[in-house]
């Protein structure tokens, strides 16, 4: 959408200037060059904005360890590099509302023979974030990669580049001053935001693996709303749409001839059970309520809770009983006729024989519907999906509509072919006749799209309708 | 080279320690992320007694994108191509994270079990596999027995 407002400037003021025939020269230039120097003012605020909102979103992406939800952290510990274009205010808020599992730090590797001392002591060992997989030199996943009004100019983007890169060293900076206050406080350790003895062990004691990315979690996950299974935030955050593309049977023939109103994007499935609107519910299997909205890490103690066996079987006791109330909207899909379905996925850790059956009771519901005020969907987290498929036809259709002009004018000028004789060949042939119109119909598709298109950009920017349609 | 995910590296050490009968996948020591695959064909299939050599390469995305493999070896299939390339659901767009290295090469050799020439790659093989299957089969036997000969 960066380049709209430059395009639209240039017919406007050529208009202007040959109907007003009588203004002179000295007039014209000055207006143009007025004209010239808001646009240029309007693109570069519009460029520092940009700018900024990627500033802010990636500091949100920092790990701090004084912000903390029931033992985990509000962004993710940095196992995968790329997809970190979910939308951080969204998260964080679904986090501290215990929507979400919070991002806990996981443990590559686990072992039941470890006592409580050795638990803790790797335990004590763990970064807030994993700096040299997540922000290695090698190119970085930039979100604007995935916009699709790209600046056409290449030193412009080699200038976005230059800026992307400084901002990821300044981003690997302050995460590696978080990490370092991190450390000294540890060592001190005086500190209350850093979790107690007590609510570590409650944490790691019995972790599970997450089935995606294979590292072992506190015993407190998302589950997926259809079959139940397990997912850490930071693989939740990673599934989303594809990206707007041409429908499949006409992917392979139809190599850049799409048709725009064509272009789809489909909700994820879920990757255990296949079931489409993929989305997640947290329980919060864990009765544990530290950080932001809940007592300091550091306070966190047993003995203050009489019996945390108890407490778990109330809670899947009130659980039940508000599934009951919900079981009308609970309806039986069949996941099982997914070939997925036979993956095994089972957490390697034991439980105790309570906890088992607890599970196993849970894990006979049917399903929770994709609406259920429970569940995350990942649309839900990445809401601008619905904008990017439109201006992803909006694009194709202005290319189809260029493409289009391009071939009529060369009807045009080709000597064979003067206009009448053009005229009458698309009037009487039937398939010129049907080409025509479609050729029309795009033309006006991409008209329409482009509108829609300002009137988002102008409705995003928060400039009152009545500017647009002036505009046009 | 980036530090390897623990995802893929136990993946490895299970492919290894317990490996899938009939399959064998090592990575490659210069880059862990390509594996050298070979596949017996499926009992009571053409490609019955066979040895395939397929390559796979685990992307940057994965888990999050599906593993890329070819067939090295050439074989007569509706929907493996001249290349080695494959069509197969669970390698595009039925791909999900859930799915490992172990399921993807389940995958392919229940392919080669049960060929479907209505979703062809190879639209050559395909239309001779519906134009007359018995001597597809045939076809596809001699190219085992010439190509995917067990090595010595
Ligand atoms: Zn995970
Ligand atoms: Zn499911």
């Amino acid at each position: 959408m960066g380049n709209t407002a430059g395009k639209e400037a240039r017919p406007r003021s050529n208009t202007y200037s040959s109907t007003s025939s009588t203004l002179n020269s000295y007039d014209i230039n000055r207006r143009n060059t007025i004209f010239g120097n808001v646009n240029d003012y309007k693109k570069s605020r519009k460029q520092e904005e940009r700018d900024r909102q990627r500033e802010d979103h990636y500091s949100k992406l920092i790990v701090k360890y004084d912000q903390t939800v029931d033992g985990g952290y509000l962004a993710p510990f940095g196992t995968y590099k790329s997809n970190l274009d979910f939308n951080v205010d969204i998260v964080r808020e679904l986090i501290i509302q215990r929507k979400l599992a919070p991002f806990y730090t996981p443990l590559q590797d686990f072992d039941d023979d470890w006592t409580e001392d050795e638990l803790l002591k790797i335990l004590s060992q763990l970064t807030l974030h994993s700096i040299e997989i997540a922000y290695d030199d090698e190119e970085i996943d930039d979100i604007d990669d995935h916009k699709i009004h790209k600046s056409s100019n290449f030193y412009k983007r080699q200038e976005q580049k230059m800026k992307l890169k400084l901002l990821m060293e300044k981003i690997k900076s302050l995460q590696k001053d978080e990490e370092n206050k991190f450390f000294d406080i540890k060592l001190e350790g005086k500190d209350d935001n850093l979790p107690s003895k007590d609510l570590l062990l409650k944490l790691y004691k019995n972790p599970i693996e997450c089935p995606i990315c294979f590292l072992y979690y506190p015993n407190n996950l998302n589950l997926s709303r259809c079959c139940l299974q397990p997912i850490c935030t930071e693989c939740f955050v990673q599934i989303k749409r594809l990206d707007p593309h041409p429908p499949h049977d006409q992917q392979e023939q139809s190599q850049g001839n799409e048709l725009p109103h064509t272009l789809i994007s489909e909700p994820s499935n879920c990757p255990y059970c296949a079931m489409n609107d993929f989305g997640v519910i947290f329980e919060k299997d864990l009765d544990i309520k530290t950080g932001i909205s809940g007592i300091k890490p550091g306070t966190y103690h047993n003995d203050l809770i009489h019996d945390p066996t108890q407490d778990n079987i109330n809670e899947i006791k009130d659980d039940l009983k508000n599934l009951n109330i919900e079981s009308s909207e609970v309806f039986s899909s069949s996941p099982s006729s997914s070939p997925l379905k036979a993956s095994p996925i089972k957490s390697p850790t034991p439980a105790s024989q309570k906890e088992e059956s607890l599970r196993e009771k849970r894990r006979r519901r049917s399903s929770i519907p994709a609406n259920s005020p429970k569940v995350i969907t990942i649309d839900q987290i990445r809401p601008d999906w619905e904008l990017k498929l439109a201006s992803a036809k909006s694009k194709l259709a202005r290319k189809s509509a260029a493409a289009s002009a391009i071939h009529a004018s060369n009807l045009i000028i080709n000597p064979s072919t003067d206009l009448a004789e053009y005229d009458t060949r698309r009037r009487n042939s039937n398939s010129n006749t049907r080409f025509q119109t479609i050729e029309d119909r795009m033309i006006e598709e991409a008209l329409r799209l482009s509108i829609i298109d300002e009137e988002e950009r102008v409705r995003r920017q928060g400039t009152p309708q009545s500017e647009s349609s002036n505009n046009t | 080279m980036a530090a390897l995910p623990k995802r893929i590296i136990k993946e490895t050490e299970r492919l290894i320690s317990d490996p899938v009968p009939g399959i064998t996948a090592y990575p490659d020591e210069a880059n862990l992320r390509a594996f050298t695959v070979t596949m017996n064909g499926p009992d009571s299939s053409p490609y019955e007694k066979g040895i395939f050599d397929l390559e796979l390469y685990l992307p940057d995305d994965y888990p999050m994108c599906p593993p890329k493999v070819r067939f090295l070896t050439k074989i007569y299939h509706p929907n493996i191509d001249k290349l080695g390339r494959i069509c197969l659901d669970v390698l595009k767009d039925n791909w999900s994270p859930a799915l490992q290295i172990r399921t993807i090469l389940l995958s392919i050799q229940a392919l080669l079990a049960s060929p479907n020439p209505d979703d062809p790659l190879a639209n050559d093989v395909a239309d001779d596999w519906k134009k007359d299957e018995p001597k597809a089969i045939e076809v596809a036997k001699e190219w085992t027995a010439k190509y995917a000969k067990a090595k010595e």
